[in-house]
């Protein structure tokens, strides 16, 4: 057979892209931040019938299909007028609570702490999971897959499938757990609540401790006042499966609380001839620009918006980290954008104590998992708090259950407007004029958008397998002074191949 | 041999589903114990967890490359990935950064790892049907793979 070499490129319009404008001083002007849209989804769901939707909408997205599966299930059961049994709510939760175990733990060591635990300016070379674990240990490299494994090995036995759930129906859930996997789970579940104790501990040691990176989370350049988006629960606690959507202000005062089913009435979206994404806007605020403060109906979702929305934690060691989380940085709310790592580690905690408490609970084994849906289907909206933040499902059927019209507003979506916003003001803050723009210094203003755990869904997978990113940086005549695609080709040409057709 | 014959991509994404497409063919042909086909849109991490415990994997994924052919099959082994191990990713880590920690680990990762990586065209629509010179490359990838499983060799 033939050898060649080829040249991997990534989808033309499948990378993210930060451009940065400087003015005549060459400092930033402008800097925008595009994310490719897929294309067709509503379409492609038209004409289905509705129950195929949570086996449909995990395929949007290989990174959080859990968080689809859960807000798309829970449409369903809008759509069938049907409640499910208490035993079915309580063991989606607690699928949904290994979700984010899951999740959150790759996102904190593979993607955050690389860049604290070796400085954000260290040799790229370095700074990933591989320098991470050879400086904190091989041990703790271990302990972050084998979590992973026992939130994976949860999910795999109630979701039905390794990777992508198919557990949940309109009204219910497909099979009850046995005891033995209960038993199995509940151990798994208390090892899970050391990792997230460990975990806070590690960021303490290595993140807190140091004041320099502080300084660097509290500082100018990673803050941004905004209004912030979360489910609560009746006590107006964090919840990930269930709940109101509570709106708190920048001064962190409670401006709404709605049902799921009224978001339109909360949400709008803004269009910008750039942008193919939407951007949306608290309707009773209204749209200013991309602008910050109380005027501007610009919001945030993800993990500090959800601990910044909520009045506390319903388990006792999150509760504790929580209240020092806000001792620490100023209180409620926080604005410090990097501060979203530190509440994603809160978060991790809370998800595994709260997973314990299901496996423990008395209801948790129980075969009534279903309740049959006799309604005539026509409209549901299902929300749940991906790990990324709110996710809206919203179906229209007919009669007959087919869908008509599909909806969904997702993590990333919410957080567009504040992470262009945010991207801005970390480049105005590190560039200025004249200045040699470094390797490091554009990793610093990547991280202002890193902290949102942007889920960019089209480019997870696609050899080589990771997600590209673009910087461009302009002069005041539009003119390219510089361009840093360190993710794209430069490292992935020339691979030696052997061509099979 | 313990193996795993993977398909890798969205399913519903025009040809990004060409990896799944193979593997949904290759599971009525290679009807044996030790062979297990699976399908997944994943990367990074959760293609790491996905491989442990297997002694040989063969995925099967979309590429696209300069001035590719649609359809065109290549094959590729772990070196030809190893130049992509430190590069930086947003999102998650890519996969020989992935390999290379699960190796570091000691976990039982497969001894042998082949990538069956097939060029393909459209990427960001919705449908689950692969463009038409992608669709016809289909046949001789899983012609290809099953021959290799059957013979017991590398072909």
């Amino acid at each position: 057979m033939k050898k060649v070499t080829i040249d991997p490129i990534t989808r033309l319009e499948g990378h993210g892209k930060i451009e940065i404008f400087l003015n005549d001083e060459g400092d930033v002007q402008n800097a925008y931040l595009q994310i490719p849209e897929l294309r067709g989804f509503e379409k492609f769901c038209e004409g289905r019938p509705v129950e195929e939707m949570p086996r449909i909408t995990p395929r949007i997205c290989g990174v959080c299909p859990g968080a689809h599966h859960m807000a798309s299930t829970k449409a369903t059961d809008a759509v069938y007028h049907v409640d499910p049994p208490s035993a079915a709510k309580k063991l989606r939760e607690l699928f949904y609570c290994a979700h984010m175990i899951h999740s959150h733990i790759a996102h904190f060591y593979a993607l955050a702490a690389p860049d604290f635990v070796l400085g954000p300016t260290s040799d790229p070379s370095e700074r990933n999971i591989l320098g991470l674990v050879a400086k904190v240990g091989l041990e703790v490299g271990g302990e972050v897959i084998k979590h992973r494994a026992y939130a994976q090995d949860i999910q795999t036995v109630i979701g039905g499938k390794a990777t992508h759930p198919v557990c949940g129906l309109p009204g219910g859930m497909s099979k009850p757990i046995t005891e033995e996997e209960r038993k199995d789970f509940e151990e798994k579940a208390k090892s899970e609540v050391e990792f997230g104790k460990f975990s806070l501990k590690l960021f303490n040691d290595l993140v807190l401790a140091n004041k320099e990176y502080l300084e660097l989370i509290t500082g100018d350049i990673y803050t941004m006042k905004s209004y912030y988006m979360g489910l609560v629960d009746s006590n107006n606690k964090v919840n990930f499966y269930d709940g109101d959507i509570r709106v708190v202000d920048p001064d962190g005062k409670e401006v709404a609380k709605f049902k799921p089913a009224d978001y339109l009435d909360y949400i709008a979206e803004h269009t910008e001839p750039w942008s193919y994404l939407k951007f949306p806007f608290l309707k009773k605020v209204g749209w200013k620009g991309l602008v910050d403060g109380k005027d501007s109906g610009v919001y945030r979702v993800n993990s500090l918006a959800r601990l910044n929305v909520a009045d506390g934690m319903t388990t006792p060691l999150a509760q504790a980290e929580y209240e020092k989380m806000f001792d620490t940085l100023g209180g409620k709310p926080v604005h410090a954008t990097l501060a979203f790592h530190w509440a994603r580690l809160v978060e991790l905690l809370y998800a595994a104590e709260r997973l314990l408490e299901l496996c423990q609970d008395g209801e948790i084994t129980s075969p009534e998992v279903r309740t049959i849906p006799t309604a005539t289907p026509d409209e549901g909206v299902g929300v749940v708090e991906a790990p990324r933040g709110t996710l809206f499902h919203h179906y229209q059927t007919d009669e007959k259950g087919i869908i008509q019209k599909a909806n969904l507003i997702v993590a990333t979506g919410h957080n567009y407007p504040a992470m262009n916003m945010s991207v801005k003001k970390a480049a105005q803050g590190l560039i200025k004029k004249g200045q040699v723009v470094s390797e490091g210094l554009l990793n610093m203003v990547e991280m202002a958008f890193r902290a949102y755990d942007p889920c960019m869904a089209c480019a997870t997978h696609t050899l080589p397998g990771q997600m590209p990113l673009e910087v461009v940086i302009r002069d005041s005549r539009g003119e390219v002074v510089e361009k840093l695609s360190q993710h794209l080709h430069s490292e992935l040409t020339g691979i030696r191949v052997t061509v099979v057709s | 041999m313990k193996t795993l014959i993977l398909g890798l991509g969205n399913p519903i994404l025009t040809d990004d589903g060409v990896g799944p497409q193979v593997a949904k063919e290759l599971e009525g042909r290679l009807d044996q114990q030790e062979i297990t086909v699976m399908e997944g849109s994943l990367g990074g991490l959760n293609l790491l967890d996905l491989l442990v415990g297997y002694d040989r994997a063969i995925i099967i994924d979309a590429i696209e490359t300069v001035g590719g052919k649609a359809g065109q099959i290549y094959r590729l082994d772990l070196e030809a990935f190893d130049a992509t191990r430190h590069a930086a990713s947003v999102h998650d880590i890519n996969f020989a950064t992935a390999l290379e920690l699960g190796k570091r680990l000691g976990l039982a990762l497969p001894q042998q790892i082949d990538i069956f990586a097939i060029e393909v065209v459209d990427t960001s629509r919705f449908s689950e049907e692969c463009t038409p010179k992608v669709t016809e490359a289909i046949p001789l990838c899983v012609e290809t793979i099953v021959q290799e499983m059957e013979g017991g060799q590398d072909a």
